[in-house]
């Protein structure tokens, strides 16, 4: 069945291909262009769950290998033909090591601190060709598996949420194209085997989002966050372009599987080392920026809130920003041959997420509070990949896209009942009016506060103890720190969110009230009598609610999959139903150099069952002796190993973290519910004692502001000043020589007056003065001087024929006569 | 085609006595003298056609040439005005300049020629010398056998019928077209002889020219006056 | 009168040169006794220079015609010796010589009749008949 994957990414191409070219045209109805969304939807899921079941559990499963449909035929187009790109021969670090004595070379040159490792020889020689022949084609391995089935599968449950979301919308068959039309671009970018399909992917996904942002497109805010998120995007997206040809210029070829065996075979680059690899995880990593909201490139995604609210949960929380996850994941090769750009991707992923989490302590949009969350499980998704933990990133992933995509839908469901309320403030109690919204949207809550036994707990804690953990590098206690007060933080401001939305009393009652800007996205089709506000809020249709419910489900057991050591005893068991076993293939080990944990990894043979036994893993829980040196040498200080030596144990160093992440959690939320339940008037209270820093929490730490003046500004003037210099200069230069030219065309024309035309009149005159008398003295008009020219013209004409004769016989005469 | 005996007297005389009037045609003062010699010349050279057995062609010079032209010039000598030359005053001949270059050219013009008739008739003679002596022979025998005329003083012969023959047979276009050019020229010669007077009674003068010219002539402004019907 | 007896006297000129040369007279004498086609085109060359004598040197423009009528009789003359010459040597028939001479009398005379009519037109405009006071067609 996973030969079928190709059909995957195309339905829901074909899908939106019909409701776009003849929705309107042909005026299909709701129900209709609902249909054939979701149907396309559904059927691609089901594709993927039989595709993954054969791939990983059936009993000709290919796991741990990875499968590409242009393996067996399934699927091939050979996209950008050989020919069509002329590669040079690249850097002379490309390696082409294949015995012993180029090994001990290699050893050799290694700088010392790595003198002990063990320095890996290639078994095969990866074939380098000079033109560059780039397929299409679909690879279904376990990273993609897992995004496909979180694609497919959310993604399902939000088209069903947004066909009664978006009822009454008059653009109702163009929503739904332009979803479809993201969906094909995220599979595409989840499925591709080369980088240049993951970036038609994401490029895809920026243009989707770009679409779907500005989808109320008449409404200046939202035309402007979509210019916003697309422009941001695209600055990711530089750097993303940088590496991808670094990537063909090193490696000869865009294909995963091609670069990735001549990647494992490059010397690590320990801090201070810069090399080629880390130059182009710094390009991949500005393009995870971009897309995955990180630091500097967050700022469209609270702005990009003006789009609808399924496209808020689908693309902004469970699928298009995490791109920037896959990706790093996918490339975790040339990551972690990068001992710098690990520890750049995890502090950068420390300070996002507690900014983000800062902010939305204060926000009172709730979707605003729920992208700025967003921002910062993002945060904390990189966090998890910057020390190393992967596959952890990876299922914090899973479980962010259930309980995001869970309250975003859930605010969704609120702001529908609201009538297009999005002001907390103005809400409050409603339990009792929504109530299945409520109890799913408690499910989220509890998951992304961390509380056990729901999923995000499981992934978040794993992230925390990997962060202390970590191997790769000293500062992992500072991850911890900063993930610890990010994860109260977010306990805090998901308790306030919740007790202002659906506790407390009903403020929405109130007379006094502002329109919010989605107001006009709503028609009154499901609401028989005009709405007014102050009416009660009711309860969503079930094309709405049921969603929520099966992702409460899924947000509630779905982090069984990843259940934490501690919990079973050391070992990661579930074989390939555990997520970090199943994940294993495709993490590559620096201190083996090999990916996943076996020793000798044969390209095409029967793989082993993998069962719990990771003996050289750095990925999770195994808490290697402290003596065992780290991938990049020994490291300073590892907080975990710190409280390992104190406690002798390594569980119980474990459970100490997993403690303190309860109770921080827990504390986050009880100062919620005292702040915002119990005690009222305490938030104004610390806002007025806190207030600079209120104030930089609620105006966003004015990076929008610094970015206007630092950049959009400078931009503007640099255009101004182009401008000028266009306008006076180069005009300038263009209307002198038009100016030179008339003057000297003026020149010219004197000179051809005066000079050439007088020598021609000179010349005509001297020859009339000359030739007239001459003329005139023949035009006698006397006839008979004009037979006398006949008559010599008789003569003439005797002579020529006589006149040698003649002369002879006058000669003869004349001598005669002497 | 040799001459002999008093065919031979003829012929000089005759040719002496074209060119002397042809050269006093040429020298007369009065106009009318100039036409009278040009008679005599004209009718010597009809006399030389006759000893050229072509007496038609004699017959046409005396009748067309002598009877019709000369007339003509005498008719147009007798309208133009010749008192003056009478009474002797008027020059006769132009200028010195040109007389004296006509006359140095005729003279070469006289040397080339004679020159010329001479050295072809030597050519000539050279080729058809054999065809010559036969035909004198038989020219003498066809004289002899010519039908006698009435007073039998002289031969009759076939020349205008022969010359009719060819003329009718193999000269009927030209013969035609010369007789067009004949009327055209009678029509031409009317026209070109018309007075303004007989013009302006046809009503073929330019306005303006007849305007013009009534200011002079009495007459034709009465001619002027004639109302058009 | 007087520059044109040597033209006259060419003929005896030659007799004289070839006396000079030694007893030709004789053939002369026998020669003048014979008259042939030579004959009869050097009378016809002498009216010919004549004739043009007369068209370059007078002024009174009706003897101007009469001259040009001597030409063409000179011209006529030529025609009738070689038909004669022709039909002694060949075929009696031989009469293109006088065919072409009917043709050159009707020419003349239709040339004298139109020349005449233009000397009638001239003298009635201009009140003149010589030719040197005609000179309209000068510059």
């Amino acid at each position: 069945m996973h030969r079928y994957i190709w059909l995957v990414p195309l339905l829901p191409l074909a899908a939106a291909a019909i409701n776009g070219f003849f929705g309107r045209k042909f005026r299909f109805s709701e129900k209709l262009i609902g249909g054939i969304a979701v149907g396309s939807i559904a059927l691609s899921f089901l594709i993927t769950v039989a595709a993954v079941y054969s791939y990983a559990f059936s009993s000709y499963a290919m796991w741990p290998e990875t499968y590409v449909t242009s393996q067996d035929g399934a699927f091939k187009f050979t996209w950008i033909p050989g020919g069509a790109v002329r590669q040079t021969l690249g850097s002379e670090e490309r390696l082409s090591v294949s015995s012993e004595e180029e090994a001990a070379k290699k050893r050799a040159a290694l700088p010392p601190e790595q003198g002990d490792q063990p320095v890996a020889v290639a078994v095969t020689d990866v074939p380098r060709s000079s033109v560059l022949d780039v397929e299409w084609s679909y690879q279904l391995d376990a990273l993609s598996a897992v995004f496909m089935l979180i694609v497919t599968g959310v993604g399902l449950c939000i088209f069903v949420f947004a066909t009664g979301y978006m009822h009454g919308d008059p653009g109702f068959y163009r929503f739904f194209a332009y979803m479809g039309l993201f969906m094909f671009s995220m599979l595409v970018l989840v499925m591709g085997s080369n980088f240049l399909m993951m970036f038609v992917g994401w490029e895809g996904v920026g243009l989707c989002s770009y679409l779907l942002i500005g989808y109320y497109f008449e409404r200046q805010e939202a035309a402007n966050a979509s210019r916003k998120a697309f422009i941001t995007n695209r600055i990711g997206d530089f750097g993303f372009a940088l590496a991808i040809f670094a990537v063909i210029a090193t490696f000869g070829s865009a294909q995963y599987s091609d670069v990735f065996a001549q990647a494992r075979n490059y010397p690590l680059e320990t801090l201070g080392h810069w090399g080629l690899l880390s130059w182009i995880a710094l390009g991949l990593f500005i393009g995870a920026c971009g897309k995955s909201a990180q630091l500097p490139l967050h700022v469209w995604l609270p702005d990009a809130m003006a789009g609808p609210t399924p496209v808020s949960a689908l693309i902004h929380a469970a699928t298009m920003v995490t791109a920037g996850l896959y990706m790093v994941t996918r490339t975790n090769v040339i990551f972690q041959h990068s001992q710098t750009m690990m520890m750049v991707v995890a502090l950068v992923g420390a300070a996002t997420a507690l900014f983000a989490a800062t902010i939305g302590i204060t926000q009172n949009d709730i979707k605003k509070v729920l992208a700025y969350s967003t921002v910062s499980q993002l945060g904390f998704m990189f966090m998890a990949c910057g020390v190393g933990a992967f596959a952890i990133g990876t299922f914090h992933v899973m479980t962010h896209a259930f309980f995001k995509a869970l309250m975003f839908l859930g605010a969704g469901s609120v702001i529908h009942g609201m009538h297009h309320e999005q002001d907390m403030r103005r809400m409050g109690g409603l339990r009792k009016y929504m109530p299945y919204t409520y109890l799913t949207f408690l499910a989220g809550w509890l998951a992304i506060c961390g509380i056990i036994p729901f999923s995000g707990f499981w992934s978040k804690d794993e992230i925390l103890w990997n962060a202390a953990a970590t191997r790769y590098f000293s500062v992992g206690w500072l991850v911890w720190l900063v993930g610890t007060i990010a994860a109260t933080c977010t306990a805090f401001y998901m308790t306030r969110l919740v007790a202002m939305t659906f506790w407390g009393k009903e403020r929405f009652l109130d007379k006094h009230h502002e329109h919010t800007p989605e107001h006009e996205g709503h028609l009154v089709d499901d609401h028989p009598a005009p709405v007014h506000h102050g009416d009660v809020p009711h309860e969503s249709p079930r094309s709405m609610w049921v969603p929520l419910a099966v992702l409460a489900v899924f947000a509630t057991v779905g982090g069984f999959v990843g259940i934490s050591t501690a919990f079973t005893g050391g070992k990661h068991i579930g074989g390939r139903m555990n997520i970090v076993n199943f994940l294993d293939p495709i993490i590559w080990n620096p201190t083996t150099r090999y990916f996943g944990t076996h020793e000798i990894v044969d390209s095409y043979g029967k793989p082993l069952e993998r069962v719990g036994e990771i003996r050289f893993g750095l990925v999770t829980t195994e808490l290697e002796p402290a003596e065992a040196p780290g991938p990049y040498g020994r490291e300073g200080f590892n907080l975990a190993h710190a409280v390992e030596s104190k406690l002798h144990n390594e569980t119980a160093t474990e459970w100490v973290f997993i403690i303190i992440s309860l109770v921080v959690a827990t504390s986050g939320m009880l100062l919620g519910g005292l702040f915002y339940v119990w005690r009222p008037h305490l938030p104004d209270i610390w806002a007025a004692r806190l207030r600079p820093l209120y104030e930089a929490s609620y105006n966003k730490y004015w990076v929008d502001e610094f970015f206007g003046w630092a950049v959009t500004r400078r931009v503007m003037d640099a255009a101004r000043g182009v401008f000028a210099f266009d306008s006076k200069v180069i005009d300038g230069g263009v209307n002198g020589s038009a100016w030179f030219t008339r003057l000297s065309s003026r020149l010219t024309g004197v000179t051809d007056q005066y000079f050439v035309d007088g020598i021609v009149n000179a010349i005509a005159a001297f020859v009339i003065r000359l030739m007239s008398p001459l003329f005139r003295a023949a035009q006698t008009g006397f006839t008979q001087n004009y037979a006398l020219v006949m008559v010599l013209g008789l003569v003439a004409a005797v002579a020529m024929f006589f006149g040698a004769d003649i002369m002879k016989a006058v000669r003869d005469i004349f001598a005669i006569l002497l | 085609m040799v001459l002999s005996g008093w065919e031979a007297v003829f012929f000089w005389v005759f040719s002496i006595a074209a060119i002397f009037a042809g050269l006093l045609t040429v020298m007369a003062r009065n106009t009318i003298h100039s036409a009278l010699f040009l008679i005599s010349a004209l009718v010597s050279v009809a006399a030389l056609f006759i000893l050229l057995h072509a007496e038609f062609i004699a017959g046409v010079q005396i009748l067309v040439y002598v009877g019709g032209v000369m007339v003509l010039f005498l008719f147009v000598i007798m309208l133009v005005n010749v008192g003056s030359e009478e009474r002797g005053s008027e020059e006769i001949f132009n200028r010195p300049r040109q007389v004296t270059t006509s006359v140095i050219f005729c003279a070469l013009l006289v040397a080339g020629l004679v020159y010329a008739v001479n050295k072809g008739y030597e050519g000539l003679q050279g080729r058809d010398q054999g065809k010559i002596e036969a035909a004198a022979e038989q020219a003498q025998s066809r004289d002899r056998n010519l039908p006698r005329s009435a007073t039998g003083t002289s031969g009759i012969t076939n020349d205008s019928q022969r010359l009719g023959g060819v003329l009718y047979r193999f000269g009927s276009l030209p013969f035609e077209i010369a007789s067009v050019l004949l009327l055209v020229a009678i029509i031409g010669s009317v026209m070109l002889a018309r007075t303004l007077k007989q013009e302006a009674a046809v009503d073929d003068v330019d306005p303006d020219v007849l305007q013009k010219e009534a200011t002079h002539d009495a007459e034709l402004a009465e001619v002027q006056q004639e109302p058009i019907e | 009168m007087q520059f044109l007896l040597p033209k006259l006297f060419s003929p005896a000129f030659a007799l004289l040169f070839q006396e000079a040369t030694g007893g030709h007279l004789a053939t002369a004498w026998q020669k003048a006794q014979h008259p042939d086609l030579s004959k009869f085109l050097i009378i016809g060359a002498l009216l010919f220079i004549i004739g043009v004598a007369g068209v370059l040197t007078r002024r009174n423009i009706i003897v101007i015609f009469m001259s040009i009528e001597l030409i063409l009789n000179a011209a006529n003359l030529n025609f009738i010796a070689m038909s004669r010459y022709l039909q002694d040597t060949g075929s009696v028939n031989a009469v293109a010589g006088q065919i072409f001479a009917v043709f050159v009398i009707v020419v003349a005379a239709a040339e004298a009749a139109i020349g005449l009519g233009i000397v009638i037109a001239l003298y009635r405009n201009k009140e003149t008949i010589w030719v040197d006071e005609i000179d309209i067609l000068k510059w």
